[in-house]
């Protein structure tokens, strides 16, 4: 039997279950040939349909309460996602006793201009809330006129009215209708499409980011973008002679107007943004219009193809509408800026720009992080002249290789097997390879929601780890064909190479490491009691990305001494740019470091002083908890980060609250020093090229938090003061009941990245 | 798996209600709806979880009126054709209580004209 057959064959896809996966896949591959086998027994042949209502029933009433007949391989796990017909909450098809199917509402019938003004607003306001993510079926499709244009029972060139029962002669309002507002809706659907297209091409999280289901349409297929601006046009010639009030018509025009470069600005690579941002002049005109609620329905839920329960139509002000697109335009206009051809040509100021996006307020939505990501990544190079390659081998040179032949752009052209610079760039190329993806996903991940942005950097860790594997392997090649500068070790004896790859690694590695932490804080993921924990690691990350920036500038400095003075001033200019931005680094590294060294020593006092206590828990193990916590960071080879214990036997539960305080007062001054340092920095020594703005505000956000802690500091140093507690070992003291602590939320910080807890004497 | 009974009528009914686990069913249900989709579960009160479910309805006069214009104006001779109104639903579950019809497919297997 042929059907058989296709069942057995269904049952031979398993995979071998020997991996991990193995028995999930091997589970669902049982489970299809189950179901297959079953659906198609006893195929083929003639068909029909056979009523069996009353056995059914007889059946059924046989079981006992309570008892299920179920496909084994149904879970009532997923029953629970079911929709339940007839439930007003859960069936969308479901007509309430009285209502009818469809709204009472002929869309083909003519009104008048305050109300078709009404609904092109009433679309634009729709437009701006699915730009924030809500479903077309709660926005742009409750326009029982964009229903009518969608339905599937419409043709090509889609018009309002079914069948050819064209209206032939028709009046001034039956005109605004199928003339001008049937251009509008026509270019909004086909702006959503563009908008879709540019959103799905690029990284986002459905559900999360933005929801591009089209619930079984299709948006007007048939019709191109230029089609649409032709019927636009077409729209507003008629405007020009018709017979309608001229302030009204001014109006009109101008939402069309906006309709047009919406379009156009969609379908075109390099225009002007800000020109869309000027028409949010179309706010006066809108009191003149008219609401006509009657064009808007949820009831078109009724039909669209829906896996959901039927949800309500958004709501939100005409001005929070404008402010929205204002926000799209300003985005999109400032992503172009951030990624013009100045700032491509440093990856790191590059980075910082994709950063500064990020942290852009209000942050931008999934559409303008879609967009700068076509930038970025649609075409094979970052910008003209800058490919993918050379990015990356622009930022080895920056950070670990500057002025050396190994990363020299010519190296790479010799030709020459037997040329050592020919072997060594091959092998540079073979590495560069392998670290491709997760470089680039450096850039590619700033560009998604924040919390993504934590996860997808604390999978990178792992990665980069076992990179660093492979670029010890690959110096380790390199070196026996052109072997690098030998120095003394920095800390005990033997001597020392660069290990220019395995150091360019790491270097991601430790800043990634430390990011994860940074946005942690920011994304409120630690309990206050694992402040302290948490600051202590993310010092120790920082103090060894300064030891990693001290070892690279030191064989910076020997390789500056090889230069022949006679040589091109290329290979000077390179390393001497590379010194400055290097000392920027480890400023930068150093403050991280000092900062959270404070505030792990406040953290830890508060929590020694029973202030700041966990939640009482009986069954639950320190090491098991610590686990959790740490687990990203748990299978690093390379340098494993420090244990439990060490973190234990860390405490400076020992000291004096004087001394405690005193050390925290000095280790921000040290901070606020190294501060001070980088707002001397100019752009080209701190590569923030295309950001200066915001690297002035984040120094100032810097040194008040920096402010804060000794603020809070100072405050907890008064009240142990107070009760006489300054100078015994808190190990001994409580200051439990006179102080009470708040942990301040992201967003209420003076950066979001630093959680200083604020300080207050109970009062008694 | 479904639990058996002792009594010989209820063994009976789980076998009959097994064998239609995962066939297509078309339920009709109260108010004119019809659903078409796989059995995944059912109990004693006749509720019915269908997968891959598609909602259809009875056409409308408006639906009547456009197939017959359409089918004028294309010049065809014979009935007019009217499709119901199909919808993708997914997983559903409906409540004995509304159901008025309960179909099945049938199929014969070729093999057994040999």
């Amino acid at each position: 039997m042929p059907e058989d057959d296709l069942a057995d064959e269904a049952s031979h896809l398993t995979i071998d279950g020997d991996n991990p996966n193995g028995d999930d896949i091997g589970f669902a591959a049982k489970r299809l040939a189950h179901e297959a086998r079953k659906t198609l027994s006893s195929g083929g042949g003639s068909r029909g349909i056979r009523d069996v209502t009353q056995e059914f029933a007889a059946a059924a009433k046989l079981l006992q309460p309570g008892q299920l007949v179920k496909d084994e391989y149904f879970t009532l796990f997923e029953a629970v996602g079911a929709l339940e017909i007839m439930d007003p909450k859960m069936d969308s098809g479901y007509v309430p006793p009285g209502d009818t199917l469809e709204p009472d509402f002929d869309v083909c019938k003519g009104l008048p201009a305050e109300q078709v003004l009404w609904i092109m607003d009433e679309l634009l306001r729709l437009t701006a809330v699915w730009h924030d993510g809500y479903p077309l079926s709660q926005t742009i499709f409750t326009s029982l006129h964009v229903d009518r244009l969608l339905s599937p029972d419409n043709r090509p060139p889609y018009h309002l009215f079914y069948g050819d029962t064209a209206l032939l002669v028709m009046t001034t309002e039956q005109r605004l209708v199928h003339i001008v507002l049937r251009a509008y809706c026509i270019a909004l659907v086909k702006s959503c499409a563009l908008v879709l297209h540019t959103i799905q091409s690029q990284n986002f999280y459905e559900e999360e980011d933005f929801v591009t289901h089209l619930f079984g349409r299709e948006l007007l297929p048939s019709t191109g973008a230029n089609d649409a601006v032709k019927l636009i046009d077409e729209a507003v010639k008629f405007l020009d002679g018709a017979d309608v009030d001229k302030v009204m018509r001014t109006a009109l025009l101008e939402r069309l107007q906006f309709a047009r470069t919406y379009i156009s600005l969609l379908v075109s690579d390099s225009a002007d943004w800000n020109t869309l941002a000027a028409m949010g002049r179309s706010a006066e005109t809108h009191k003149l219009a008219q609401p006509i609620l009657e064009a808007f329905s949820d009831k078109v839920q009724r039909q669209l193809a829906t896996s959901t329960p039927p949800r309500p139509m958004i709501i939100i002000s005409w001005d929070e509408a404008l402010e929205r697109w204002k926000a799209i335009c300003a985005d999109i206009v400032e992503a172009d800026r951030l990624t013009c051809f100045d700032v491509c040509q440093s990856p790191h100021a590059l980075h910082r720009a994709i950063w500064a996006f990020a942290y852009r307020e209000p942050q931008p939505n999934t559409f303008a992080r879609a967009y700068l990501q076509t930038i970025l990544f649609a075409s094979e190079q970052i910008t003209e002249g800058m490919a993918f390659f050379d990015l990356m081998l622009t930022d080895m040179r920056d950070l670990v290789l500057a002025g050396d032949v190994l990363v020299d752009p010519h190296s790479f052209l010799v030709e020459i097997p037997s040329d050592p610079r020919h072997k060594c760039s091959r092998i540079v190329e073979t590495f560069m390879d392998k670290a491709f993806d997760e470089y680039m996903n450096l850039y590619r991940m700033v560009c998604q929601n924040r919390c993504r942005i934590r996860r997808t950097f604390t999978q990178s860790v792992a990665i980069f780890d076992s990179l660093e594997t492979e670029a010890m392997r690959t110096d380790a090649e390199l070196d026996g064909i052109t072997p690098g500068i030998v120095l003394a070790g920095e800390d005990g004896p033997g001597n020392v190479t660069l290990t220019p790859l395995t150091s360019w690694v790491k270097y991601y590695k430790l800043q990634t490491m430390a990011w994860t932490i940074q946005l942690g804080f920011e994304t409120d993921i630690y309990l206050p009691h694992e402040l302290s924990m948490m600051y202590w690691y993310l010092m120790v990350f920082a103090r060894r990305e300064r030891k990693l920036l001290e070892h690279i500038e030191r064989f910076l400095a020997a390789r500056q001494k090889t230069f022949v003075s006679s040589r091109d001033a290329r290979q000077d200019d390179e390393a001497a740019a590379s010194q400055e931005w290097l000392a920027v680094l480890h400023k930068q590294a150093d403050f991280t470091a000092l900062l959270s060294s404070a505030l792990w020593q406040v953290s830890e006092l508060l929590m020694t002083l029973c202030i700041l206590q966990p939640a009482k828990r009986d069954y639950a193990q320190e090491q098991l908890l610590y686990d959790v916590r740490m687990k990203s960071y748990l299978g690093i080879a390379h340098d494993p980060i420090p244990t439990l214990e060490e973190y234990k036997s860390a405490t400076q539960s020992d000291r004096s609250i004087e001394d405690t305080c005193n050390n925290i007062n000095g280790t921000i001054a040290d901070a606020k020093s190294c501060l001070a340092y980088m707002k001397k920095t100019t752009p080209e020594q701190g590569k923030y090229i295309g950001t200066g703005e915001q690297w002035k505000r984040e120094i100032k956000q810097l040194e008040t938090t920096c402010v804060a802690v000794a603020v809070q500091t100072s405050q907890l140093r008064r009240v142990a003061d107070k009760h006489g507690k300054l100078l015994g070992a808190p190990r001994d003291q409580s200051l439990k009941g006179a102080v009470e602590v708040s942990i301040p939320p992201a967003g209420s910080r003076y950066h979001d990245w630093w959680v200083v807890p604020q300080i207050r004497e109970k009062k008694t | 798996m479904a639990d058996g009974e002792a009594n010989p009528d209820s063994v009976q009914a789980v076998q009959y209600l097994d064998d239609l686990l995962n066939k297509t069913l078309h339920l009709h249900i109260t108010d004119g709806r019809m659903f078409v989709g796989q059995l995944k579960c059912t109990d004693n009160e006749r509720n019915i979880i269908l997968a891959m479910t598609h909602e259809y309805r009875q056409p409308s006069q408006a639906d009547v009126k456009l197939a017959a214009e359409r089918h004028e104006k294309g010049g065809l001779s014979g009935n007019v054709k009217v499709g119901m109104r199909k919808r993708f639903l997914g997983l559903v579950v409906v409540p004995g209580q509304y159901i008025e019809k309960v179909e099945s497919c049938w199929t014969t297997s070729i093999t057994s004209q040999i």
